[in-house]
């Protein structure tokens, strides 16, 4: 891999030992990857936020960059953390979990990374735009701002992105050139309705057919709501980091399709995608907001809870979203509340709910996929709509 | 003997080598409180760690992390190929890494260095040897040899003519030499060579540089270093009690069958 003289400087710990540290690892990965050089980015978003995830190892590793100096040269943003930073209380947290978790942020914050943790950072804290190379973590993220943004990122991990984020460089292979952001093959979309839910269904459909590659969409016209889910179900049920859509996203016009396979979703493949996440139909906790919810998404919830009343006591409700997001609509987040805690920078899957509940409700094809495996959940996974007449 | 792959993490470290021959999760895999296997006997705790590839939870890199800060980290890792996981838990714990060799030919027990900053790893007590492995093909049938008993490696097994590369001499006159000691049968040049490939034996790796001659017809004649032959198709062959990459070479050169 070509490297500058500057670069170099920094691998031979010039720079200091927490910069020399960064430049190892995105070397490593580079090479690993086979790029030829590094290229600037405008921005990062961290992985590795929650100490249910990274636990004591994690921990250590951020003091100890902390204690190296380390700081970020590109505004960088953190995934969610383990619980609300002030409502952990009502999350069933623990006080030791709470405090681990609270000095897990500080550390962050002490490297100059913005101290919202949200998964949807595109909605406003962290913005690229279209063409921009960025290193992100979080699968739905990057998916969502490489496909409706059209900026560039690979699948970064956590410590990778911290690198890329500390040099303010990444490594220069994979979906940061242009031959390898082709689409691989033709999705035609078929019998769509205007839910967002059967863009949960269509990406699980995707992601379990596809596995990894560059889909092209026919037949859809995603929102920002739509693309978002759309990206988590995707990232989740498969690794897909980048989509195209006809006639809607940035990039979709610069491709000759002819020649690809097509693979139709229709019906049938959603219903198939449906049945595979719904293991259980009575639930302890409806958990809304995976991805985090949109300010369009909570003003919907809040219309639809308008004028009821929480019937069902027994089932907890939580609504996730980022703290700018809930700052931005506090009429909805106060018809809400009446129904369960709208929760800022946190969600049902980084949270530690295994501990008090064991039967799930998403809308969320990403939740669906994460909460029997990180959370050891039975789900129920269902339209808001439906969800909601559990406790109306 | 020295096997050279590609620097991943810097760093030198020697240690006993301890292996696994599938891919790993670090998150499951071993306990990073303690440094045991989960998966296997043992402890990872300053041993060099051999391979093929990591695979599982992105969690995985900081169960590294979590080693070194118990005390109980791993010498060095070697794969066969190196991806984001562990790659990424062997930079940010310091831990040498190299990737690119065939972690196959490395036993538990043996002393491995890692050289993280020129990419190579070596295997000490262990020989490497050049040998040569000739396939003779007869009426689509191939000859076998017995080694006998009490052969220094391989004793007991079925071979193809085969024996060491002397000094000063290339693979194929070695391969041609061969042919005309242990059974009296004289060839000019091959019609097909085969990548080589290494096997382990004791403490010895060779270098397999295996040759097809196809022949109208063939006498013959053993010298004593095997006791018997056989002409048989590829496909029983596969079947007998060969000697380690028997079966490889009959698949290399099977669209000559």
């Amino acid at each position: 891999m070509y490297l500058t003289r500057d670069e170099q400087a920094i691998l031979d710990g010039e720079q200091g030992a927490g910069a020399q540290k960064a430049m190892e690892l995105v070397t490593a990965l580079g090479k690993i990857y086979g790029a030829d050089s590094l290229v600037d980015i405008t921005s990062a978003h961290l992985s590795g936020a929650s100490y249910k995830t990274i636990g004591e190892g994690g921990l250590k590793y951020l003091s100890d960059m902390v204690e190296g100096g380390a700081m970020v040269a590109v505004p960088s943003t953190l995934n969610p953390v383990g619980m609300d930073r002030t409502r952990w209380k009502e999350m069933h947290i623990s006080p030791e979990f709470a405090e681990k978790q609270l000095r897990i942020i500080e550390l962050y914050g002490k490297m100059g990374i913005r101290k919202t943790c949200s998964c949807t950072p595109y909605l406003g804290d962290n913005v690229p735009s279209l063409g921009d190379h960025v290193a992100w973590a979080e699968s739905s993220a990057l998916s969502f701002v490489n496909s409706y943004i059209g900026a560039r990122t690979n699948r970064e991990g956590g410590p990778g992105a911290l690198a890329a984020a500390i040099l303010g460089k990444t490594a220069n292979y994979g979906l940061h050139l242009d031959e390898n952001r082709k689409p691989t093959v033709v999705i035609d979309a078929e019998d769509m309705g205007s839910s967002v839910f059967d863009y949960s269904l269509l990406g699980q459909a995707v992601g379990m057919k596809m596995g990894k590659g560059v889909p092209y969409f026919r037949g859809i016209d995603p929102t920002v709501e739509d693309a978002k889910t759309l990206s988590a179900a995707m990232a989740a049920a498969g690794s897909v980091a980048l989509w195209h859509a006809e006639g809607s996203t940035p990039e979709a016009g610069n491709f000759d399709i002819s020649g690809l396979e097509h693979i139709t979703i229709g019906k049938k493949e959603r219903q198939e995608a449906y049945d595979k996440l719904n293991t259980v139909d009575d639930v302890q906790l409806i958990a809304l907001g995976c991805p985090h919810l949109t300010p369009k998404e909570m003003h919907d919830i809040a219309s639809l809870l308008k004028g009821k009343e929480k019937r069902n006591k027994d089932v907890e409700i939580w609504f996730c979203t980022s703290e700018s997001v809930r700052a931005q609509c506090p009429d909805d987040v106060k018809e809400m509340e009446r129904f369960g805690p709208v929760l800022a920078d946190t969600c049902m899957v980084v949270a530690p709910i295994e501990g008090t509940f064991q039967r799930t409700a998403t809308n969320s094809a990403k939740a669906g996929n994460y909460l029997p495996t990180l959370c050891s959940q039975k789900v129920k996974f269902a339209e808001l709509s439906d969800l909601l007449k559990v406790v109306e | 003997m020295i096997i050279k792959g590609r620097a991943i993490s810097p760093g030198y470290a020697e240690g006993e080598a301890i292996t696994y021959p599938e891919a790993f999760s670090f998150l499951g895999g071993v306990d990073g409180k303690t440094g045991k296997f989960n998966v296997r006997d043992g402890t990872i705790d300053g041993k060099v760690f051999l391979f093929p590839n990591g695979k599982g939870s992105t969690v995985g890199s900081y169960v590294v992390y979590d080693l070194k800060v118990q005390g109980h980290c791993p010498a060095a890792l070697v794969n066969k190929s190196a991806e984001t996981i562990v790659t990424t838990g062997a930079v940010i714990s310091s831990v040498p890494m190299v990737d690119c060799v065939d972690v196959s030919l490395v036993r538990d027990g043996d002393i491995v260095a890692v050289d993280g900053n020129k990419g190579y790893i070596e295997i000490k007590d262990v020989e490497e040897l050049d040998i040569v492995s000739s396939v003779i093909l007869v009426d689509g049938k191939i000859l076998l040899l017995h080694r006998p008993e009490k052969a220094h490696s391989y004793p007991g097994k079925w071979s193809f003519v085969s024996g060491h590369v002397e000094r000063g001499e290339s693979p194929e006159e070695a391969a041609r030499r061969e042919v005309m000691e242990e059974t009296q049968i004289s060839v000019s040049y091959p019609d097909a060579e085969f990548p080589v490939f290494r096997v382990r034996e004791g403490n010895k790796v060779y270098n397999v540089h295996s040759y097809l001659y196809r022949l109208k017809s063939a006498d013959v004649r053993l010298n004593e270093e095997n006791t018997e032959f056989r002409w048989i198709s590829p496909s029983e062959a596969r079947k007998e009690e060969g000697v380690d990459g028997l079966c490889e070479v009959i698949e290399g050169f099977s669209e000559y069958f």
